[in-house]
């Protein structure tokens, strides 16, 4: 008997029915777990992998499914989940720059469980560095737990500084710094700071430290107060003008190299970057150091904040509490957090947890400085970074503020400088209000 | 059951099947074939664009608010410095990706369409296969060669031009639609050299006899014989090669690291538009972005057709 539409259609045919069977005898399996977790770092990964199976034990029956997102996914992924319903987490690690789009809209509507609550009734309010909080937080209410602190020292090439005979005990302000540092700059062969003067991951530690931000606590865009046009004031000559003492490359091989060569001498370093510089530029091994930030003013704050992540529970969770246990377990063990400290640096955002012996121990790379206790003594002092669903817009807007001000400097110099930088940064910020102003709620 | 005949014949040596089953599921046959694709082409293709085109309508608020707005979407865009910014920056890379990329791809046809160039298949395969990789990698790829100090287009530069090393390529406002303009160069110069190679070789040999009897020199060929035997492919790369530079994301995404670049001088309109729908959550505004995009597209398109007499208005 002939197929009546011919060879092609009949193989259609075939193919479909075969792949249809295989489909219905190979059902994908129903998800097993009790829990879904998402993380964007490898490095809490590795953690969370070793401190599950302890929280599974402790809870029979329970399964979680730890999963690694790529960073640069995980939000449009957590966005797209959100919106469809579909394959929502239970909890989800967040990255403190995203975490702010995702408290767009009426309260009742943001994809997070409210955690206040928990959070203040439990007293973790107390026991964790409270301006950790505030990242995480839209009109009065907590929705993550702070992972860490983040606090930011200087790293240097102690082996450099030695051989130049520079006593970093004398360096307490940034005038001290950027005294030394136009000694020791060699124009285009060797700067005395990393910083870039195209975008503004580096001025943002800066401007909190004064005591600014791009918000205030109540949401509204600050990033043209004075507080953010004495920063740029400040920051702009270090990276442009006749009288630069800082220079920027990128990330990745040519940052090893650039330390390696001794290209910069110092580098903004929080807690999670001392682990990067370790990984990345191993040759260093014994040649570098930290030392606090210089303070704006003698007697002023010797550090700031850059970077961060909170966990948050999804409202789609079908077991709020068991979540916010596992929540708890994975931030509040103190052993835990000491090797998770040993293996990455990072300082929990739990402040008894700094009592372990891991934070004084000392570190071979670090010239033998037992860098948990550096950070540990700087943490209670890092300031307050607030957030809005519009932050990613107002980072965009000040790193064009920040290259519209390079390069006016650069042409004009001093000339009309802090007028300049008075107008741009006013433009950011009218942007961003006027983008604010078209939310609804 | 009473059958009634039919005038249905498969061929004149078989049997007239009369059956009503038969005569139904011969009507439905070619319904049933093509189903698949309607209903994924209903769920994957219609959908979201009715859906895109309500949603240009709404003030979106994360997952689950919306607020109708008319046309105020529409209204924003005429005012909105960054849509502006992407729209400029992605007629700039459009232009200089067209016009120097189409006059490329086509000596590198001609070249390798000559009979005195040696290795033509190995050069051919050499110039196409930067198209085998992906943007992600080419991405990739370029923003290694252009880092400053030890990157090896700078080491080039300061070598023959005395370009300093610390040009800053990806972090300078200047140079980053360069860089991009560069790097698209090196990725499609080769593959829309195949369509004109394609082209060339079915351009009639007999016209060029006759063109050399007339005593048409080689230039008098290539206006008078190449480049109308051509000018259909060439109005399809155009046109394509524009609609290609106006979807620009994943290269100065990847080179600019998940970012615009200083200044946003690597914002393309559907990076706006990504930034804006799954960044900032606004997919309302997002959908405004990107049917304006659309809008934008198909007015070139039409517009370089009518220009090149591809489309005569429905002659």
């Amino acid at each position: 008997m002939r197929f009546p539409y011919g060879p092609a259609a009949l193989s259609m045919l075939i193919l479909s029915i075969l792949s249809g069977a295989w489909l219905a005898l190979n059902p994908i399996p129903p998800k097993k777990a009790t829990l879904v977790m998402w993380t964007f770092a490898k490095t809490h990964y590795d953690a969370y992998k070793q401190a599950i199976p302890s929280f599974e034990a402790k809870h029979p029956g329970v399964k979680v499914d730890l999963q690694l997102v790529s960073w640069q996914a995980v939000t449009s992924r957590l966005q797209a989940a959100f919106l469809s319903d579909l394959d929502v987490p239970d909890l989800v690690e967040v990255e403190i720059s995203a975490a702010g789009s995702f408290f767009r809209g009426p309260l009742k509507d943001v994809g997070f469980r409210d955690l206040t609550d928990r959070i203040k009734q439990s007293g973790l309010y107390d026991r964790m560095v409270q301006a950790r909080f505030a990242p995480y937080t839209s009109r009065g209410r907590i929705f993550g737990l702070p992972h860490d602190v983040h606090p930011v020292m200087i790293a240097y090439r102690r082996d450099i500084f030695d051989q130049l005979g520079i006593d970093v005990n004398k360096i307490q302000t940034w005038d001290d710094f950027i005294a030394v540092g136009r000694k020791v700059t060699i124009p285009g062969k060797r700067y005395m700071l990393e910083l870039p003067d195209s975008e503004s991951s580096r001025f943002e530690p800066l401007l909190y430290q004064r005591g600014g931000g791009l918000f205030d606590p109540q949401g509204n865009c600050t990033m043209d107060n004075e507080i953010a046009v004495q920063t740029m004031l400040f920051y702009v000559p270090l990276v442009a003008g006749p009288n630069r003492i800082a220079s920027d490359l990128g990330g990745g091989q040519i940052f090893t190299r650039a330390v390696e060569d001794g290209y910069f001498l110092c580098m903004i370093a929080p807690d999670w970057r001392s682990k990067t510089i370790e990984v990345d530029v191993p040759k260093m091994r014994g040649k570098m150091a930290l030392m606090p930030l210089p303070a704006v003013y003698p007697g002023g704050r010797r550090t700031s904040t850059w970077g961060g992540t909170m966990i948050g529970i999804t409202k789609h969770c079908k077991y709020p509490d068991l979540a916010w246990e596992l929540a708890l377990h994975l931030y509040l063990n103190k052993d835990d957090l000491a090797q998770r400290f040993r293996d990455t640096n990072i300082l929990p955002a739990l402040k008894e947890a700094w009592d372990h012996p891991a934070y004084d121990e000392p570190r071979p790379y670090w010239s033998n400085q037992p860098i948990g206790r550096l950070y540990a003594k700087l943490a209670p002092d890092v300031p307050f970074q607030y957030t809005s669903p519009f932050v990613a817009t107002a980072k965009g807007k000040l790193s064009e503020a920040l290259v519209a001000c390079v390069q006016y400097y650069k042409q004009n110099g001093d000339k009309g400088f802090e007028e300049f930088v008075r107008k741009r940064l006013k433009q950011s910020a009218d942007e961003v209000r006027r983008l604010m102003r078209r939310n609804p709620y | 059951m009473a059958t009634r005949p039919t005038d249905i014949s498969l061929s004149p040596a078989r049997a007239v099947p009369t059956s009503r089953w038969f005569v139904l599921q011969y009507k439905m046959a070619p319904y049933l074939f093509v189903s698949p694709f309607l209903i994924l082409f209903a769920i994957f293709g219609a959908y979201p664009i009715v859906k895109s085109l309500i949603l240009a309508f709404y003030v979106t608020n994360g997952p689950k608010s919306a607020v109708f707005v008319g046309l105020q979407n529409f209204i924003f865009l005429l005012s909105d410095d960054d849509f502006h910014k992407a729209v400029w920056n992605t007629a700039v890379f459009a232009f200089w990706s067209v016009f120097l990329q189409l006059p490329l791809s086509l000596g590198l046809a001609l070249l390798l369409n000559s009979r005195w160039v040696r290795g033509r298949e190995l050069l051919r395969l050499a110039f196409f296969s930067p198209n085998l990789l992906g943007q992600v990698f080419v991405g990739v790829l370029f923003s290694v060669l252009f880092i400053p100090q030890y990157g090896l287009v700078n080491r080039f530069l300061h070598f023959i031009a005395g370009v300093p090393l610390d040009t800053k390529w990806l972090a300078n406002p200047n140079l980053v639609m360069p860089a991009l303009v560069l790097t698209s160069l090196w990725m499609y110069v080769g593959f829309n050299m195949i369509y004109f190679l394609a082209a060339l070789q079915a351009v009639d040999k007999d016209l060029y006899e006759a063109a050399t009897v007339d005593g048409a020199n080689a230039w008098h060929q290539f206006w008078a014989v190449t480049l109308p035997g051509i000018k259909p492919v060439a109005v399809f790369v155009l046109v394509m090669s524009t609609i290609g530079s106006f979807q620009l994301f994943e290269l100065p995404w990847i080179m600019l690291n998940n970012s615009a670049g200083p200044d946003q001088a690597g914002l393309t309109i559907v990076m706006y538009l990504y930034q804006t729908g799954f960044v900032t959550g606004d997919l309302g505004y997002a959908s405004t972005v990107g049917w304006t995009l659309a809008l934008g597209v198909l007015i070139i398109s039409l517009f370089q057709m009518r220009v090149t007499g591809a489309w005569k208005g429905g002659d």
